[in-house]
């Protein structure tokens, strides 16, 4: 058979959020005129969709829809701090942050309404753009209630800032490396499907199996795109991508000679979410940026053992590379069973 | 970044020639731009200046086509793309569509062209070695009049041809091969956009039972300085009853194919394999008996 | 310069403009005529984020001199949804979560549109293959593949237009729903303005000297011809710097641009600020710097012995920074394991290739206040850092994060805005920085080429007793995130298993290549490569399922881990049966199975690709005949 196929897996695991140091990040919530809701908070959107996840959170926390959720951000000037947009840390961090600061702007309104309907402030729920007493016929809409509590002289607002509970880790002079480095951690394992041809060397992973714990999914398809996405990065460095220097000088300063997967280059992605809630933070939500890139590569390089019987330790695993293999595994080969002939 | 003073699109052949006596020294002919424009950037050449260009893809015998039973012929502006738009094209030159499908992509192939391909004269160019196929002759033009010479002459090495200062390639003179099968096998480190490593074209016609090779046509390239005709293979295989024995006896003549610097080993295990993937593709687009080319055959190459 | 006099029809309207002749067109449409929403991913036709229409064609727009159309019709991304009402395709996009960063969706859009025009009834193969010259780096495509499946769909009338409509959220719970993303609308029309698109009135363009040496001591540097150029308004140098030089995310050891001397090919060593781009490269071309030459050192390895060359003086090892990890004793641990394996692992630089090159613009408000706006990962830490470069108090620096076309790590770095911040105090005019393809190549981040040995002892019941493992990872140049990246590398290294003895050292080392920073994964992609590979190299040799190996070692709730923290719940035994079950997974040892699998080409699997997904047809067709 010209093309050979073979599955291979790994696990992984990961923290969220920054390694080794207290992590913090801050918000602001109001809710305003006509019943939406304003946040403000210092860094959010670098693609990962968490500007969508955040609205989710506070419509889900202020009881509004999605859409009408505004978002001011990224600007140290005009907004509190929220640290960096990396360590898969905006989720946990900056999630949990402005659900916070969306409860306390919503208490405000709550308590309002409770005193203006004299019933106790647990009676009271909010959802979908409505506020309304359990067992009355008080019902009104955000909008209504929020010129309720201006009329009162109160601006529904909250604040909110969210700390890790972690420490750095011995890693000084003699030091064993002992500490808390993060306070949510995820697991995840993952399964490639690959196909081999054994004419060229060229490997195409045809499909991927991930299972991935990220604590809450607030956002599934949001997730299914981090997923995928980081797999395909993890396919680019296992197979193709190669950014080369000699004497410091590179050879790949462009994309005709550093070379990406292109839509013929990946596979098929199979998410499956696990949700195994974080205990310590407001929503149960952890993250998913970087643990979906872990386990690809040597799940992928252990499937291309599984097809051809050749293990890559070098990556990327290039054609050649491949191919070359196989001959010397089917030269070395030839020469034990010669020996045994003997 | 290219700078250039002044970009020139000439109308006609006299016009061309005309524009570049005046710019003698100073110009650069272009077609596509595909590769003109990526050459100017940092890495490869860097910022260059130059003059003038002078853009030939407008002028209409670049850009004439005709395509007969025997002949075809095209002119230098020929963007890739049109081997897959047009059927007639496909059938009269039955491996180019398989070899434009791999070329770069879609839209690059929209506006690269034919000439700029050859011109260029790169060993990993794709579409030179189905010309080589095809006998391709370049027709040369220049204000002192015209000139052909055949594609194996004209390309002497990377990047380097035959083509005279005040000269143009207008267009390509082929063999047309109509009932032939068409195969391009092509190999780089992904599946579009992808320079070649090695690529091979391949056409066989087979006799109407489909169980004789009548003729074939194999041309290869990426793995030396120009692309190469194997005519050793198609003299071995015309006449010879398909079989898999027989492909994989002509993959492995001695021909010493591979004369590039790098990955030879690797290059060399690729051609012989391509040969008998590369044949027994085509053979089953010219109608091989399903006797002929049997599952397990298929299975083994393909 | 002979301009040209272009007469086209651009998004349905008649142009008739003077154009410079050596634009491209994608040059014309966007500083020309402010058509933005398509952008330069690489400007040599090899990412497709420029692909607009010409005359009902796509075309790569960086591919094509503007004069090429003349007398065309010209579609942009901004023709799509003119009246502000997207087109089915891009309401596609939107349902479907296509877009992430964005950066690359406008010609991602573009080149769906023109697959749907060729075939209708495309299939998702075929799809794939139209859309093989447009590069996404976020979203692995499979979005991307879906969002074009639903649009053809609903074209042909085979689902209803309402598919395209947002989640049904009315009973109000929103979490755990897949709302539709709120930023999709203003990438998917190309409306959303990244820091490249962006323009100020009396704006001054930047560009960068960058050094040709791996290392040398700067001996002088001439601006004086480059500042005599008509339209140059400022050059700046190190020696500019008013306050205290030096930026990085753990260790402040890169200069804004090179001081004394520079460390890697394509370091900044100076900036001009002129009133086109053209001018200020010409500037730039005209600096003359002096170089003497310094002894190099590329290996990582060759850079921790005796006698290499030093990197930086504070350094004088050459190491950035070494992490150990230690548990028990691993001598022990390997004394009871009945097989102890041992292999070297190596992972090459990758480079981040976010679709948007790095770009920026600083202006002086009417504040004082020096306000940098770029796709900035970190602007809470840059201004920072910047404040004390630049001598001001922090309230009087400001950093907007514009959208960011792709970051994965790499702009966690302050790597140009300095030089922005700096020549927009020295000119008090707006200045804009776009980096091109091979710039931000060659000059920013990558991630840590790594040299792993790795040793593991296990008993014949599968139990890891001892992990050694040694890493020397290439940090480059400049500090930037290697610390943190050797932290996290070492934490994770031994993966998610109980392990009573282990002993892992990490090492960052500086050397004369370009830069290593942060990159998606931080160092336990490289290690935990390593170690996974690892477990199946033994699971063979015990005859054990490769599931199985890992279970039998796996933390569980409760477990401490390698820096000795106690955890609480652990999910990696729900990972491990949710992968197993989803994928089917026939058990064995890993022996080469291949060939006899029989869990192999289930219906989740994609098919092999070879190219000519749109011959299939005709193919069938020949067949039948």
């Amino acid at each position: 058979m010209a093309r050979k196929r073979g599955r291979g897996m790994a696990a992984c695991w990961y923290g969220i959020a920054r390694t080794a140091t207290i992590d913090r990040a801050a918000a602001w919530a109001e809710i305003d005129d006509g019943g939406s809701a304003k946040i403000v908070t210092g860094v959010t959107e670098i693609g990962e969709g968490i500007l969508t996840v955040l609205a989710q959170i506070a419509a889900h926390e202020i009881g509004v829809k999605p859409e009408h959720v505004v978002i001011g951000d990224n600007d140290t000037a005009r907004a509190p701090e929220a640290a960096h947009a990396g360590a898969s840390r905006q989720t946990y961090m900056i999630g949990n942050v402005v659900a916070l600061a969306s409860r306390e702007a919503r208490k405000r309104l709550v308590d309002v309404m409770a005193e203006m309907w004299d019933v106790s402030a647990e009676t009271i729920h909010t959802g979908n753009g409505e506020i309304w007493a359990e067992n009355t016929n008080h019902r009104i809409s955000m909008g209504e209630a929020v010129a309720c509590a201006k009329n009162r002289g109160v601006v529904p607002i909250g604040s909110a800032t969210f700390g890790t509970d972690t420490t750095g880790i011995a890693d000084g002079k003699g030091g064993d490396g002992s500490g808390r480095p993060w306070q949510a951690y995820v697991f995840g394992c993952q399964v490639a499907e690959v196909e081999v041809d054994t004419i060229t060397g060229e490997v195409q992973v045809l499909a991927v199996w991930a299972a991935h714990d990220v604590g809450r999914a607030v956002n599934p398809q949001g997730v299914e795109g981090q997923i995928e996405g980081g797999i395909v990065q993890a396919i680019g460095q296992g197979l193709m991508e190669d950014y080369q220097l000699k004497d410091g000088h590179t050879s790949t300063s462009g994309f005709a000679k550093y070379i990406l997967p292109t839509s013929l280059d990946v596979p098929r992605v199979n998410s499956i979410i696990i949700e195994d809630p974080d205990p310590i933070g407001p929503l149960g939500v952890k993250g998913i940026g970087e643990p979906a890139m872990v386990p690809t590569i040597p799940a992928v390089m252990n499937a291309i053992y599984d097809a051809v019987g050749v293990r890559v330790f070098d990556l990327p695993a290039t054609p050649e590379k491949i191919l070359l293999a196989m001959r010397e595994k089917a030269r070395r080969e030839a020469a034990t069973s010669m020996q045994a002939a003997e | 970044m290219l700078i250039c003073d002044e970009y020139v699109t000439p109308g006609t052949l006299a016009e061309a020639f005309a524009a570049m006596e005046r710019h003698r020294g100073r110009y650069r002919v272009v077609a596509g731009c595909t590769d003109t424009l990526p050459w100017a950037r940092e890495g490869r050449a860097g910022d260059v200046e130059i003059p003038v260009l002078i853009d030939v893809s407008k002028i209409p015998e670049l850009n004439e086509r005709q395509v007969g039973d025997k002949r075809v012929r095209l002119g230098a502006a020929t963007p890739i793309q049109r081997f897959l738009d047009d059927a007639a094209l496909g059938r009269a030159m039955p491996a180019m569509p398989r070899c434009a499908v791999w070329f770069a992509d879609d839209q690059i192939r929209a506006q690269a062209t034919l000439g700029g391909n050859v011109v260029n004269a790169s060993p990993a160019a794709d579409a030179t070695p189905c010309l080589e196929a095809h006998d391709a002759v370049v027709e040369l033009a220049s204000a002192k009049g015209k000139r052909n010479m055949a594609l194996r002459e004209f390309i002497t090495g990377p990047g380097k041809t035959q083509l005279a200062e005040g000269e143009l390639v207008t267009g390509f003179d082929c063999d047309a091969f109509p009932g032939y099968g068409g195969s391009f096998e092509k190999v780089g480190h992904r599946r579009s956009l992808v320079i070649s490593v090695v690529c091979l074209a391949v056409m066989v016609k087979l006799d109407r039972d489909g169980l004789t090779i009548e003729d074939t046509r194999l041309a290869i390239a990426g793995i030396r300085p120009v692309p190469r005709r194997l005519r050793e293979i198609e003299d071995h295989l015309r006449g010879k009853r398909l079989t898999g024995a027989l492909l994989e006896e002509a993959a492995d003549m001695p021909l010493d194919l591979v004369q590039s610097r790098t990955r030879q080993e690797y290059r060399r295990d690729v051609v012989r394999g391509f040969l008998v993937r590369g044949l027994i593709a085509a053979a089953k687009r010219a109608g091989a008996s399903p006797d002929a080319l049997t599952q397990e055959l298929e299975a083994a190459y393909g | 310069m002979v301009d040209i006099r272009l007469n086209a029809t651009i998004n349905g309207r008649k142009v008739s403009r003077d154009a410079k002749p050596h634009l491209r067109l994608l040059d014309f449409l966007r500083d020309d005529l402010n058509l933005t929403g398509n952008k330069e991913g690489c400007g040599a036709g090899e990412c497709g984020t420029c692909s607009v229409f010409v005359d009902g064609v796509l075309m790569k727009s960086c591919l094509m001199p503007v004069a090429k159309a003349q007398g065309a019709t010209v579609d942009t991304i901004e023709s799509l949804a003119k009246s502000g009402e997207l087109s089915v395709l891009q309401k596609a996009f939107h349902k479907a979560g296509a877009s992430q960063c964005g950066y690359c969706i406008p010609g991602m859009v573009m080149a769906a549109t023109a697959a749907l025009r060729a075939n209708p009834f495309a299939d998702r193969e075929e799809i794939k293959e139209r859309l093989g010259g447009n590069i996404c780096r976020c979203t692995g495509y499979q979005k991307i593949f879906d969002a074009v499946e639903l649009a053809r769909d609903v074209q042909n009338g085979r689902l209803p237009s309402t598919a395209l409509l947002e989640t049904d959220t009315a009973d109000g719970d929103v979490i755990g729903k897949s709302v539709r993303r709120i930023d999709a609308p203003s990438k998917v029309s190309g409306r959303l303005k990244y820091a490249g698109d962006m323009i100020m009135p009396g704006m001054l363009h930047v560009q960068v000297l960058r050094s040709p040496h791996a290392h040398a001591r700067i001996v002088s540097i001439d601006t004086s011809a480059a500042l005599a150029i008509a339209g140059v308004e400022s050059v700046i140098t190190s020696a500019d710097v008013p306050g205290k030089d030096g930026f990085g995310v753990f260790v402040h050891d890169q200069p804004i641009m090179a001081r004394d001397k520079v460390r890697y090919v394509g370091e900044a060593v100076a900036a001009v600020a002129a009133e086109d781009a053209l001018t200020a490269k010409r500037a730039v071309a005209a600096i003359k710097v002096v170089y003497e030459p310094l002894a190099p050192v590329f290996d990582p390895d060759e850079a921790m012995r005796e006698g290499a060359a030093i990197v930086h003086d504070y350094a004088p090892d050459n190491i950035t920074k070494h992490i150990p990890i230690r548990v028990g004793d691993v001598e022990a641990g390997f004394a009871e394991s009945d097989l102890v394996i041992e292999e070297n692992y190596s992972t090459q630089a990758i480079e981040h290739a976010y679709l948007e090159p790095e770009a920026g613009l600083a202006y002086i408000d009417h504040d004082d206040v020096v306000t940098v706006v770029s796709p900035s990962q970190n602007i809470t830490h840059h201004r920072h850092m910047l404040a004390r470069i630049i001598a001001k108090p922090i309230s009087k620096v400001r950093f907007i994060m514009s959208p960011v076309g792709g970051g994965f790590g790499g702009k966690e770095d302050m790597i140009y805005q300095g030089m922005l911040a700096l020549l927009a105090m020295k000119t008090m005019r707006p200045v804009r920085l776009v980096y091109t393809r091979e710039e931000s190549i060659i000059s920013t981040a990558k991630r840590h080429p790594s040299r792993t040995t790795l040793r593991m002892g296990v008993t014949r019941d599968g139990r890891i007793k001892a992990l050694a493992m040694r890493m020397v990872c290439d940090g480059g140049a400049y500090g930037l995130s290697t610390e943190g990246v050797m932290r996290k590398a070492a934490i994770l290294a031994a993966g998610p298993y109980n392990i009573p003895n282990v002993r892992i050292d990490t090492f960052g080392i500086y050397t004369n290549n370009t830069p290593s920073g942060a990159f998606r994964s931080f160092g336990a992609l490289q290690t935990q490569f390593a170690t996974e590979s690892h477990l199946d190299i033994i699971a063979e040799r015990l005859g054990l399922d490769p599931f199985e190996i890992r279970r039998i070692n796996a933390m569980r709730d409760g477990a401490t881990t390698h820096t000795k923290q106690k955890l609480g719940s652990v999910s990696l035994m729900r990972a491990l049966d949710a992968a197993e079950q989803a994928s089917n997974w026939e058990a064995g040892a890993p022996t080469v199975r291949g060939p006899t699998r029989g869990d192999l080409g289930h219906d989740d699997v994609r098919p092999s690709v070879t190219l000519g997904a749109r011959f299939a047809a005709d193919d069938k067709q020949e067949a039948a005949e």
